[in-house]
């Protein structure tokens, strides 16, 4: 917090992380509607051809999901930072810039088209949510751009008026839709878990740590862009290449996170404060951390998503903004008394 | 040596013209003060200069070379740039923005150097700032965040320093201090000072060269005492300027009409009712 | 710079492992696809398909239905596996079946998504009704027929809802077609339009649809629509949750606005029962029945 982030401070903070994540993953992966236990899991050693209802859920669908909800997780929360950085507003969260509307819109172009080919064992309805996530954004870039560069209103701008636009489409589509198809839509959109193929989720696993190790890259240049783009390109920063890449980062792994699970609230806002609040805005440190903390908190959210009612489902989303609304306000009050808005 | 050469420096925001076929030279180690009404575009000339906005037409040389030949970073080692003082929005504590002038030099994982420590802990012994290093930027007053900011500014370790109203907003003390250590930076390290500054009392007891602009664009460059005279001073302000001498300096008070003392102000110009 | 190429040479490394670890093409594997298995704990994810499954015989072998299957009425004494929106895939595994049985893509997505999921954990899984024309019914029942080895009371069940089908269709030949309007909602006005399977049976039924085509499945319709429409019969069925009664009490005050359409006028507004007109399932022809009941009651008089 006061002090100089060191390496070795670093390194152990991070190991420190994972090990709880860890142990989030291996208590959240044996709770569930079914009553399993480490020890039925592996007792499948014994006769291969009957079927081990405990190995298959706890391999099949219990690991697979935690898998996702920490991809999605560690997505969103740094995500959140980046935007936050970017636009240097607490109050930024991935979907500030009008992605919720995109995916929105590509889902239900997807739905309502009728589509049937499933791609990569996905349905249609993923990959439409992911275009319309990343070209929306790459369009508020765009638009953003044209009102000057590095200009952070033209974005946020840019931003209300896609996402209003987009809404309105979304608005008129619904209306002719049939209604299996408006709540397939929404019921997507609301944000939820489920299994997805192992090798979809390596593949995206991959892609969401590449973009967290390329933003850690950029951290020191994101903290100096916290100071504003002008103070930045005077202390030597290539202000232009740091918000493309960071832009461009968090644009994919948002992307990625939509597209594999729907629109789930709250993470990008709340993990980024919570853990600046207890280790300070250096991004070096608020990067790796916050991609740790936001997996084992969606892991968390999910694990309860799926036993509070069961067994039918709580849309992963509701818990997160249950959970989410009232410890924003609790930051958010020892926030302002922490900057002492009092002052001038 | 001329450390900044401007030739012909013409400049324009769409419509209005704010800079036009401007020219001077400073010399490395002279401390120049940049001053005249609002709207003449001093701000302007300091972004100029720091390359943060493009020349209409003219030449800008830093160290005699173009300044559209540095890159970020290479103009970043000549140039550092200080504005006026703000609280960021997330809580960064005072060593760790001082730290962020050496972001260019950091190793390979993004990590500071040793160097890079030993520079940032002069900048902060010289203003005087370690005392606080370990606080919240937001915890601090603003002629204590000021001086955070010209920390900044020395550990970037540059040859010019460029400041834009650095002690608007402070009190005498705050103001004093962060002149003086400008004063001190020039003596002892040969530093280039060009700062902008309302204060004309101020500019005149520190500054070596000053240079005047109207907004009418004309301008007036040259040694602190030619420049800071009452007959220009009226002309450029168009306001009624009393002068009185003080030892080496002189101080300037503008006298409105219903001042106290408007009386005492000799009219040598003609005036524009 | 160094450091962004050794970043693009891991995440290459990552993607080929990828590809050579897992299998990136769907199904296979292990324990449950035995083709010729006899079949004996079979789940349903939909309430038709559990009629189905009941009407083919199969009451003993199945398993687990969702919690919405509640015809015939033993149906709900079977053991709950979700409901009908999400399925629980934790119970279905529970419950170790050899079939599963769930609606299609595009008109279920989420149940298509189980049915894939489960079939790349290697169960035996079948999806019907991809979409609701009544050839999907027929469709439906010769499937199951076959995944469960009851060709005979598959073919025997469809020949039988055929008949009755056939039946009411040969009462209502070469008779006028009724104007009638199948209303959803009633705040905003919503209608079932051309492009539903309700549509069909109102043709089945003997009767035409009052509203045209329209782009929307369940067009919103206004006043001024309403009354050009001239419908002669007017449906609203109770959805399951409403009591019929009190929808009835509601609708007269609701419908004397419209004094002048024919059905208003001559009082044929019917509120009934729709479990077996809104889901496809073998109580189609009892459906249809009803809904020709409404158009052309005099054609019943002189049975019960």
């Amino acid at each position: 917090m006061a002090q100089l982030l060191t390496k070795r401070k670093l390194f152990w903070q991070i190991t420190l992380a994972l090990v709880v994540l860890m142990v989030v993953v291996l208590c959240c992966s044996l709770i569930g509607t079914k009553q399993i236990s480490l020890k039925s899991v592996f007792a499948r050693a014994g006769q291969p051809n009957t079927i081990n209802p405990d190995y298959e859920i706890f391999m099949h669908v219990r690991l697979p999901r935690i898998f996702l909800a920490c991809i999605v997780g560690a997505a969103l929360a740094c995500s959140g930072v980046v935007f936050q950085a970017i636009l240097r507003n607490p109050l930024a969260d991935p979907y500030i810039l009008g992605i919720s509307s995109g995916a929105g819109l590509g889902t239900i172009i997807a739905v309502i088209s009728g589509l049937s080919l499933p791609i990569l064992g996905n349905s249609p309805i993923a990959i439409f949510a992911f275009i319309g996530a990343i070209g929306t954004i790459w369009l508020v870039w765009f638009i953003g751009r044209l009102a000057g560069k590095s200009n952070v209103t033209g974005l946020l701008l840019a931003g209300v008026v896609v996402n209003a636009f987009f809404s309105a489409i979304i608005m008129f589509l619904t209306s002719i839709a049939k209604s299996q198809q408006i709540y397939a839509t929404i019921f997507w959109l609301m944000g939820n878990i489920s299994e997805e193929s192992i090798f979809v989720l390596w593949l995206a696993a991959g892609l969401t740590i590449a973009g967290i190790v390329a933003l850690f890259y950029i951290s020191p240049q994101l903290n100096a862009l916290c100071f504003g783009a002008d103070e930045a390109r005077s202390m030597g920063i290539d202000t232009s290449r740091t918000q493309l890449i960071a832009f461009a980062v968090a644009a994919l792994i948002t992307s990625i996170a939509v597209c594999l699970s729907g629109l789930i609230g709250f993470v990008g806002l709340i993990v980024p404060h919570g853990v600046r609040l207890v280790f300070g805005p250096d991004h070096r440190r608020l990067l790796p951390l916050s991609a740790i903390t936001g997996a084992i908190f969606l892991t968390a959210a999910d694990t309860l998503a799926r036993t509070i009612v069961a067994p039918a489902q709580l849309p992963v989303g509701v818990v997160t903004a249950i959970a989410g609304g009232p410890f924003f306000l609790f930051l958010l009050i020892r926030y302002t008394r922490k900057i002492g808005w009092l002052n001038k | 040596m001329n450390i900044i050469e401007v030739k012909n420096l013409s400049f324009s925001y769409s419509e209005t013209q704010v800079l036009r076929n401007i020219s001077f030279e400073v010399e490395q180690g002279t401390f120049l003060a940049i001053v005249g009404p609002n709207g003449a575009g001093k701000s302007t000339l300091i972004n100029l200069l720091s390359a943060l906005l493009k020349r209409d037409s003219g030449v800008i040389k830093v160290d005699e070379k173009p300044i559209e030949s540095y890159s970020t970073k290479a103009l970043s080692e000549k140039i550092a740039v200080v504005r006026q003082e703000s609280t960021p929005v997330f809580g960064f504590s005072v060593i760790e923005t001082v730290m962020m002038a050496r972001t260019t030099h950091y190793g390979q994982l993004g990590f500071e150097t040793e160097t890079d420590r030993q520079i940032v802990n002069e900048a902060l012994k010289v203003t005087d700032t370690d005392r606080f290093a370990p606080r919240l930027l937001s915890n601090l007053s603003s002629g204590e965040r000021q001086r955070v900011f010209i920390t900044r500014a020395f550990a970037q370790d540059t040859p010019i320093l460029l400041l834009d109203e650095p002690t608007s907003f402070l009190d005498y003390k705050h103001q004093v201090g962060i002149y003086d250590l400008l004063k001190k930076a020039q003596n002892e390290r040969q530093k280039t000072i060009l700062s902008v500054t309302h204060d004309i009392n101020l500019a005149a007891q520190y500054a070596d060269i000053a240079l005047l602009i109207a907004a009418d664009n004309n301008y007036v460059y040259g040694p602190t005492t030619d420049v800071l005279s009452q007959k220009q001073l009226e002309k450029f302000f168009d306001t009624k300027i009393f002068t009185a001498d003080i030892g080496q300096g002189k101080f300037f008070m503008p006298l409105g009409k219903f001042a106290k003392d408007a009386g005492l102000v000799k009219t040598n110009n003609k005036r524009q009712t | 710079m160094k450091k962004w190429w050794y970043l693009l040479a891991a995440f290459i490394c990552w993607v080929v492992a990828g590809f050579s670890i897992f299998d990136f093409l769907p199904a296979q594997n292990s324990i449950a696809a035995r083709p010729y298995q006899e079949i004996s704990r079979i789940i349903s994810t939909a309430p038709n398909i559990t009629e189905i499954l009941f009407a083919v015989g199969l009451e003993e072998k199945i398993t687990g239905v969702t919690s919405d299957s509640t015809y015939p009425a033993s149906a709900a004494e079977k053991q709950n596996i979700g409901n009908f929106w999400q399925p629980d895939i934790e119970a279905i595994i529970a419950a170790k079946p050899n079939l599963v049985v769930t609606l299609g893509f595009p008109l279920y997505p989420q149940q298509q998504n189980l049915a894939d999921r489960l079939r790349r954990f290697g169960y035996n899984s079948l999806t019907v009704f991809n979409t609701e024309k009544v050839s999907d019914l027929f469709d439906a029942i010769e499937k199951i027929g076959i995944a469960t080895q009851r060709q005979g009371q598959a073919n025997a069940l469809a020949a039988d809802i055929k008949q009755k089908l056939d039946r009411i269709g040969f009462l209502v030949a070469e008779k006028e077609k009724v104007r009638v309007l199948y209303v959803v909602q009633r705040n905003p006005l919503r209608v079932a339009g051309r492009d539903t399977f309700i549509n069909e049976m109102i043709e089945l039924a003997g009767g035409e649809n009052a509203i045209g085509a329209t782009i929307q499945k369940y067009p919103p319709i206004s006043s001024e629509q309403l009354i050009a429409c001239n419908t002669d019969v007017i449906i609203e069925p109770t959805m399951g949750q409403e009591n019929a009664e009190l929808l009835e009490q509601s609708g007269l005050q609701y419908w004397s606005r419209f004094k002048n359409i024919p059905a208003v006028k001559n009082k044929r507004i019917y509120v009934v029962a729709d479990d077996a007109i809104s889901q496809l399932g073998p109580r189609l022809p009892e459906g249809v029945e009803t809904i020709t009941r409404c158009l052309k009651p005099e054609l019943f008089e002189n049975q019960q």
